[in-house]
Order: structure tokens, then sequence, then C-alpha cells
């Protein structure tokens, strides 16, 4: 499985795929459905927007909630995931709405949150 | 003149990656810094007896060096070991060593609550936006700036009353040019009115009132005209 753990990874949302095809990226969002076979499941963004992620293995583990996901963007706009971490919620719900809005003032100013 | 951030700076990994080296100081945008707080997960971390070394990753760059050294007197303390996978907050000095830079951490902490991630992203966009607006101005005074503290979810005003220096945006402007007046009687509100183009004259007149009850500036002539307490 491709590492890209030690490059610059942007903080994207749905919105912004596009414009990352082939390249690593970090993707928040909230885990709305699990396929089957465990190699794909799709996140909503702050926005509400959909993102397929998908896995090279199988899901060894239940996911639910909020999860940070790694990897690389497909050329159909999906992310080939090669890390992924849950957002603990046990104390407080995150919110991932407020993200989305500090993801467009990181894009809106990349010189005072620059990645790489 | 040189200028030294006295608090704080929360920054990304690339930033401290960015930050230029003179001696033994490091400087962001012509800023030195040396306490900084970065936020990111742990993606290794190592035992050694004096210290502990982690990496943090913000996504921002590669992982980041990060050691806490040990107290070995400690009865009983071992150092807990922050397990790699969890989010922390990291408070530390910048330090390079053979062109690698890497942080000597005094603080981490696991973060319970992921918004406050959410912040600390915001927080570094305002904290490094100051550094720099501060680098514009023409002020001649070293400025420090507030970052929000170690464990605090800071509360924004909007617009032009971002605290810096204990002081919002409109406090300092009319302090600066009350500062930078040469004349004996000092400026008048009325100068300062035609110089601040923006602002209103009972926003003037607050910010006048505070920097006065605060003793950074006293009235000579008349109410209307007003020193800084600062010798220049």
């Amino acid at each position: 499985m491709e590492d890209v753990g030690g490059v610059p990874r942007p903080r994207i949302a749905t919105g912004h795929l596009a414009q990352h095809i082939g390249k690593p990226v970090c993707f928040v969002g909230r885990v709305e459905k699990i396929h089957p076979t465990g190699k794909l499941f799709v996140l909503s963004d702050g926005e509400g927007k959909h993102t397929t992620v998908e896995l090279s293995e199988p899901l060894d583990e239940e996911i639910s909630g909020v999860l940070e996901v790694v990897g690389r963007v497909t050329n159909q706009a999906t992310i080939m995931c090669m890390s992924y971490v849950q957002f603990r919620e046990d104390k407080s719900p995150f919110d991932l709405e407020l993200y989305n809005e500090a993801l467009k003032i990181i894009h809106e100013f990349p010189e005072y949150f620059p990645f790489g | 003149q040189r200028i030294r951030s006295q608090n704080i700076v929360p920054c990304t990994v690339s930033q401290l990656l960015a930050a230029e080296q003179v001696d033994e100081t490091f400087r962001i945008r012509d800023v030195e810094i040396s306490q900084v707080t970065i936020m990111g997960i742990i993606r290794h971390a190592e035992k050694a007896p004096t210290n502990i070394l982690y990496k943090v990753d913000d996504m921002t760059a590669a992982p980041m060096d990060v050691r806490q050294w040990v107290d070995t007197d400690e009865a009983g303390g071992e150092n807990v070991v922050v397990p790699p996978g969890t989010y922390v907050k990291v408070a530390g000095h910048l330090r390079s060593f053979q062109n690698k830079k890497s942080l000597v951490a005094f603080k981490i902490m696991p973060l319970e609550n992921m918004n406050e991630f959410t912040t600390h992203i915001l927080e570094i966009v305002n904290a490094h936006m100051i550094l720099r607006k501060n680098l514009m101005s023409a002020s001649r005074v070293p400025q420090s700036f507030s970052s929000t503290g170690i464990g605090d979810v800071g509360g924004y005003g909007g617009g032009g009353s971002l605290p810096v220096n204990g002081l919002t945006a409109h406090q300092s402007q009319v302090l600066n040019l009350i500062k930078n007046c040469p004349v004996p009687e000092g400026m008048s509100l009325q100068e300062l009115k035609l110089q601040l183009h923006n602002m209103s004259m009972s926003t003037i007149k607050q910010a006048v009132e505070f920097l006065s009850s605060e003793g950074h500036i006293y009235s000579t002539v008349d109410d209307d005209h007003y020193k800084s307490t600062d010798a220049e």
C-alpha cells in the first residue's frame, strides 16, 4: 500500500476533489454508508456532500462517526485510502460544519496555512 | 530592531520547517519565535531512558520530531507514552540540529475535544495574519501578539476587534498614531479622525477612553488632545 505519510496532504472537502486528482489529500467526513464488501465507504463533508473512499483491503473493524482519511484522489474523484483515523466524540460531538468553514479559510489564505 | 514574539505562536509543521534561522533564533515573517504550539496526530513514539521521541503529523508536511524530556528523578513518575494514533496539542520550543528542525516539548496533551483542532486551524491563520500585519505596519515598537493560551478555546470578535497586544486592532491603530505624533500638545481627536478614514468618531472616542484608562495615553491641553505615556 502506498505510503503518502511523508508529504503534504491538503485538507479538502468534496468540492475540492476535482482540483486534486492524482494528489495526496486529507479528508474529514461522517460515515454515511459502508459497502457490504467492506472495500468501499461513503463519507459526507461539512456541507453534506458525499465522497467515496476505496480501500485496497477490506475493513477489519466497524467504522462510524467522523473519520479522517488520508489517501490519493483517483481519476474518478474518489479517494484511495492509505490510512484513516476515527475522531473521538466520546466527550463532545465534532462540529463538521465548523470544520468545513475552517477549510474555506485555509483555502482562501494558503499563505497563512501552507501545505508543503 | 528586533521584533520578538513574547507569546506562544500556533503554527503548522510546514511553517516551522520554513522558519529562517539566524544564529540561535528563528524567525517567521521577520518575527522572532521560540515557543510554539502544533496540533497533530502521533505517528510514532519511542521511549528512551531520558526522553520520549514522538513523530507528530499535522498533514502540512512530513511528521515532525518532538522530544519530551523525562524527569528521571520523579518518584514513581514514569512519563506515560502517548500512543500513536492519538491527536495531541504540543507546546514547545523550536530547535534545529544539523539542519533538521524539531521541537522540545514542555507540554503534550491528548485532545479530548476534536473541535479544538478546528479552533487551532483558525488560530494559526489568525496569528500569522497578525504577524504579517505587524510587519507591514510602520510601527517601530516591538509588537508582541496574543494567541490564546494552552487549552484555551479562544473567542474571536469579528472584523476589527481581533486582540493584539491585549489591544484590539482599532485601539492599536489609535495608539500608534498618538505615539508617533511629534507635537508637544499631542494628537487631537479631529486629527485622528482625519487619519483613520474607516473609523467612526465614536469608535475613536471609545478607543481613546480605553487607552487613557489603561494608562497608555494622557490628555494634554484639553480632553481632545492626547500624548502617549511610552517614551518613543
